[in-house]
């Protein structure tokens, strides 16, 4: 199966850019609504292959080509953009009905959306699988030209509000990468290796241990909080929460369950390659940093009585900073843990903002303030809520109580005892602040709230019951996780 | 790269700091990017047919970014000049002492001129220091190319340059980022009658 790869990674990329470009072609909302359904699906099958191949080769070597690399990292980060852009793209017009006012004109708003959905899906998916440092930086950028005019589609104050603030943000933290990647060109030109390929990762690797230590540290210093940025990582998370909830629905499950931990596969590639360098210390300290920063910026916000897709963001800043600790620890177990993470994270995170979609449609005012007593309104929506919350608070027996044990024990083992122990607190207090919100916006007392039930409900409770599966299959995948081949050849960092 | 331009290059851009219109602030930006891309046409003599491609990429560049955004300027025409944040001495201080303090702090890069490392490093935090004190959206923008000029500095000044691939694929980003951050501003415009951004702050938690 192996020499399909190269095939499957240029369609991966093509398909999805092509179908961008077939979208603006539709006369009607209801053609290209159809055309978007068919097309989404040859992007995902593609991509859901090259993900099988990847994830069934276990812990062999990863398989490289003009500027891809396909292991099994990639494997899981192909098969969840695949998933999070299919089930986007296929509940998108349940968004694209009732979005009323758009930035672009009526007749075109549908073309426009869809066009850039899929240019953004493409990018993501590329990432996954950029075999190098430059191509993938370059990837990153183009993702928020895309990203942004979605996140500002509805054209209202608030929305231009966030694009800008995520456009501007991302794009002078992408800078301060940039900047590193300059200065470690120079280090390793320095090396006697020049080129492109000199920035491959497998060729970084090879030569990292001849690599100067200082200009390489300020190297991945830079490049690191460069990424920060678009990671979503405290302090330069500011973007973040003001993004995520004014997108359209379908975007902010795009932006949270794919864009911020592909971009997070990339800080995590630069640590397995220049670790040598640099010095194990260094790099995991801070991934730690970022971490730890993260998990106790986000924690104070899971407690408020946050609008929906708010509560979601904030959360998204803790899960990313869950994840930063695992990659920092670095120890198998803490990698096991990641890969999980990463999984679970994305398929409930994207079943949350799914059910914004009848919940907003039902209550425009639960745009602006916490909802309550859900499970009387709105049974579907309420069940998606209800596991969505109870996934990301780690409520056992959900993958991610599996993946953050395995990340605190992965930092028992990595001997950084006070780092696990802060972050056992900040999880439990987060724990704690979730399962409020699931008390009071599910099962308590809806208030005397209205709630018009639509038929945006349907494709929501046909969603949670795949993406509720999904997330039992991957709470027993995990437990077979520690130990595998997989996820040691993953902990070596080997690419 | 000869130093009187290096030095030319750091000016114009705290220039973008201090002045006050729009056009003023673009001509300095258009100016810089001329500057770079003669800095690296001149570098290209004793370089790769590759790299005489990226010069003149850069230099295309300078003609491309500024003729775009002069059509957005003159798109969103400002009744009366926006307020500013600081008064003009105070941002030129702040954005000079940055510069002053990356020119301080900087670590040697490798690139065996202290000038420019320096300078180029001085850039990139003086296009942060115009995002975050100045409040039209236009001006921001400008802000980003700034620091996107710094960037060039540093990579058209490494021996043998930088693989051509990246630098043309870096100002095929920047020139994505420029035209949606533009198609933003005349929609900012276009919503509020203004392009101040001290109006874009509704939301908080």
């Amino acid at each position: 199966m192996t020499e399909l790869v190269p095939y499957l990674v240029a369609l991966v990329v093509a398909l999805p850019l092509l179908a961008g470009a077939l979208l603006q072609l539709p006369r009607t909302p209801g053609g290209a609504d159809r055309l978007n359904a068919a097309l989404s699906l040859p992007t995902a099958g593609v991509a859901l292959a090259l993900a099988a191949i990847a994830l069934s080769r276990g812990g062999a070597e990863a398989l490289r080509g003009d500027l891809y690399l396909v292991d099994g990292a990639s494997g899981v980060y192909l098969a969840l953009i695949a998933v999070v852009g299919l089930c986007s793209a296929l509940v998108s017009p349940v968004y694209l009905r009732s979005a009323g006012r758009s930035w672009f004109s009526a007749e075109r708003s549908r073309h426009r959306y869809y066009g850039a959905l899929h240019l953004f899906w493409g990018v993501l998916l590329a990432v996954a699988i950029a075999g190098n440092l430059a191509v993938a930086w370059l990837l990153i950028e183009a993702t928020t030209a895309a990203s942004a005019l979605l996140v500002a589609f509805s054209g209202r104050r608030d929305a231009l509000e966030a694009g800008w603030k995520y456009l501007v943000l991302t794009t002078l933290g992408l800078s301060v990468s940039l900047l590193g990647i300059v200065v470690l060109g120079l280090a390793v030109s320095g090396s006697g290796h020049s080129g492109l390929r000199a920035l491959d990762w497998h060729a970084l690797q090879a030569v990292a241990d001849g690599l100067p230590h200082d200009a390489t540290l300020v190297a991945f210093v830079l490049i690191l909080a460069g990424l920060a940025t678009k990671i979503g990582w405290a302090p330069v998370h500011n973007w973040l929460p003001d993004a995520h909830s004014e997108a359209p629905a379908p975007i902010s499950a795009l932006l949270s369950a794919a864009l911020l931990p592909t971009v997070l596969l990339v800080a995590w590639r630069l640590k397995s390659t220049l670790e040598a360098a640099v010095g194990g210390g260094p790099a995991g300290a801070l991934f730690l940093a970022f971490g730890l920063a993260s998990l106790i910026v986000a924690v104070p916000f899971l407690w408020r009585p946050l609008p929906w897709k708010r509560l979601l963001a904030y959360s998204s800043l803790e899960h990313m900073g869950i994840l930063a600790l695992g990659i920092g620890f670095g120890t198998p177990l803490a990698i096991a843990g990641v890969v999980l993470h990463v999984a679970g994270h994305g398929l409930s995170k994207a079943l949350g903002f799914y059910a914004a979609l009848p919940l907003l449609r039902g209550d425009p005012e639960a745009a602006r303030r916490a909802p309550a007593g859900m499970a009387a309104l709105s049974p579907p929506t309420a069940t998606a809520m209800g596991i969505s919350l109870g996934t990301l608070g780690g409520l056992p027996p959900s993958p991610l109580f599996v993946s953050e044990l395995l990340i605190l024990l992965g930092g028992m083992a990595a001997g950084e005892t006070a780092v696990v122990a802060v972050a056992a607190v900040a999880l439990a207090l987060g724990f704690l602040g979730l399962l409020h919100a699931l008390v009071e916006g599910v099962v308590g007392e809806p208030g005397g709230r209205r709630f018009v039930r639509r038929r945006g409900e349907r494709p929501v409770a046909v969603l949670t019951a795949v993406l509720g599966a999904a997330l039992v299959g991957l709470t027993v995948t995990g437990l077979l996780l520690p130990g595998s081949a997989f996820v040691e050849t993953l902990a070596r960092g080997s690419l | 790269m000869n130093d009187v331009l290096v030095g030319a290059i750091l000016v114009l851009g705290l220039g973008v700091v201090v002045v006050r219109r729009r056009s003023a602030a673009l001509g300095l930006v258009a100016l810089q990017s001329l500057a770079l891309g003669i800095g690296a046409l001149d570098l290209a003599s004793e370089r790769s047919s590759e790299f005489v491609v990226a010069s003149g990429v850069l230099l295309a560049k300078a003609a491309v970014l500024p003729a775009l955004l002069l059509v957005v300027m003159r798109r969103t025409p400002e009744a009366r000049l926006v307020a500013p944040a600081a008064p003009a001495l105070a941002r030129l201080a702040g954005a000079g002492g940055v510069a002053l303090v990356a020119a301080a702090l900087v670590p040697p890069l490798g690139l065996g001129d202290a000038q420019t490392e320096q300078t180029a490093v001085a850039l990139v935090l003086v296009g942060i220091a115009i995002v975050v004190a100045r409040r039209p959206t236009f001006l921001q923008l400008l802000g980003l190319i700034v620091a996107e000029n710094g960037l060039s500095l540093l990579a058209v000044s490494v021996p043998g340059g930088l693989p051509y691939v990246i630098e043309i694929g870096a100002l095929f980003d920047l020139m994505l980022v420029v035209t949606v951050a533009a198609a933003f501003t005349q929609r900012i415009h276009a919503e509020l009658g203004t392009g101040d951004s001290e109006l874009l702050r509704s939301l908080r938690d």
